[in-house]
């Protein structure tokens, strides 16, 4: 990137630590890049404090990873996306809130009762919850955030990377992206989503039938002849590929495992799980059809266990519907 | 006033009737000058198969309290032979997310009626306006 060091703040949220483990998987590539880019925040690898951030002038790109659940974080991402010229939100959790975000299903107070006092592995005799009362040198926990947020609930995002952990490819991409706009003056579209505009489905090579029926669903954990080759749908298996963009490069699908839906919905998309209902449902016992009753293939439908678990395993928080259920949570 | 406003509150229902039994069913309705209640906002689709359930969603967020399917019988009315078919079994799998969401399944019903049916659509809808009543609205604020 030429002479000029650009200074990067990659900032974590509610992380696992997955989207740190792809910047580093970039292996020689990352080395082309870190002759032109100063690192000033990033607390998984470095040293740097809150404070260190007041006294930073400017930020010229900053990344987001995970979503933001304590007043803190939301507090910390403010600051910094303040002073920033590029916001990324980098991961599915930045993007669209990701497995965290399945919480929002619940109050806050009923996610309390069920981690400090219900679940079996707890010993909570004074019946502490973070966020009430000081340790004895008066350091408390953050206070949790009434729902999981994603990034762009709070600050306006120009690039999204999506994925569990976004691939290689993507970040590889993005770099270009992000050299083409501070070497060339490029412009960014606010907004960018570095993946395929395709579904999975299209990218994916597995042999698909002309018709796909499913008469009986099974579950990855009770197969273990699954065939490399077939489509996971024609054998019964669910596979989120039809609703969900491609750009992965197919890493669960060459591993042998079906489609979670990590990469986001496919443009156009308005509610994910609400198109996979349709597409799905309309696959189920189709040559029998005429032969069952309505109250048989309802019930054949039912056997789906967790509808929003499976259809909105990373992108609770696009859903539309979501939002109005958590408006009569309250 | 709060109170007042909930006893005021008429509860809005969003249609997809197929254009070949249930809208030519509530045509029937209309032209046999039947009487049901005004909460009925009615859109004609060429099958009940085609309402994808991402249209149930822009309905719920566009302020509808329940949505309504209607549909040709089951085995054989369909005029596309399979879309009723379609219909019934992304209605169950809707449901089944709705509940899970914290949101009434029954506020998304599926019917049966066909074209010579009116009293059957007029049923339905006063039936639907009552139990959507005794939910009250989508969003209570």
């Amino acid at each position: 990137m030429g002479g000029k060091m650009y200074k990067m703040a990659i900032v974590p949220g509610e992380v696992c630590g997955g989207c740190d483990m792809s910047i580093i998987d970039l292996h020689e590539k990352l080395l082309d890049v870190l002759g032109s880019i100063e690192i000033v925040y990033w607390p998984i690898a470095t040293d740097f404090k809150e404070e260190d951030i007041e006294k930073l002038e400017s930020i010229d790109i900053a990344i987001f990873q995970g979503s933001i659940r304590t007043e803190k974080q939301r507090d910390i991402i403010e600051k910094i996306a303040r002073k920033s010229k590029i916001k990324i939100a980098f991961g599915a959790c930045a993007c669209f809130g990701g497995i965290p975000d399945l919480a929002d299903l619940y109050r806050v107070d009923e996610l309390f009762k069920i981690a400090y006092f219900e679940s079996p592995s707890t010993i909570n005799k004074e019946g502490t919850i973070p966020g009430r009362g000081k340790s004895d040198d008066g350091v408390s926990a953050p206070k949790l955030l009434d729902e999981n947020l994603k990034v762009d609930d709070l600050i306006e995002v120009d690039i999204y990377i999506p994925g569990c952990p976004p691939p290689t490819e993507s970040i590889v991409e993005a770099i270009g992206l992000l050299l083409g706009h501070f070497e060339h003056g490029k412009p960014i579209q606010k907004g960018t989503v570095v993946a395929s505009l395709k579904t999975l489905c299209d990218e994916c090579e597995r042999e698909k039938p002309e018709k796909i029926e499913i008469s009986s669903f099974r579950r990855i954990h009770e197969v273990k002849d699954i065939d490399p080759n077939k489509c996971f749908l024609a054998q019964g298996i669910i596979c989120l590929g039809p609703i969900t963009r491609g750009g992965c490069g197919l890493k669960c699908i060459k591993a042998n495992m079906p489609c979670r839906g990590c990469m986001g919905p496919a443009p156009e998309i308005i509610d994910p799980g609400a198109k996979m209902v349709s597409s799905l449902a309309a696959l189920i016992e189709i040559a029998n059809e005429p032969k069952l009753s309505d109250e048989e293939l309802v019930e054949r439908v039912e056997k789906i266990s967790d509808p929003v678990g499976l259809f909105y395993r990373f992108t609770l928080g696009l859903s539309r519907l979501h939002r109005i259920a958590r408006r009569r949570l309250k | 006033m709060k109170e007042n406003h909930i006893r005021n509150w008429e509860p809005k229902i969003f249609a997809f009737l197929c254009q070949y039994c249930a809208s030519a069913g509530a045509d029937l309705a209309g032209v046999s000058r039947m009487k049901y209640p005004p909460n009925i906002i009615s859109i004609t689709v060429p099958c009940s198969g085609f309402v994808d359930m991402q249209y149930v969603v822009k309905a719920f967020e566009s302020g509808a309290d329940g949505v309504l399917i209607g549909g040709c019988h089951t085995p054989s009315d369909c005029h596309f032979l399979r879309g009723n078919f379609k219909a019934l079994k992304r209605v169950a799998l809707m449901k089944k997310l709705l509940a899970q969401m914290g949101i009434e399944p029954e506020r998304l019903r599926l019917e049966w009626i066909s074209a010579t049916e009116a009293k059957k659509f007029v049923e339905v809808v006063k039936d639907f306006v009552k139990k959507l009543k005794e939910l009250g609205p989508i969003v209570r604020e």
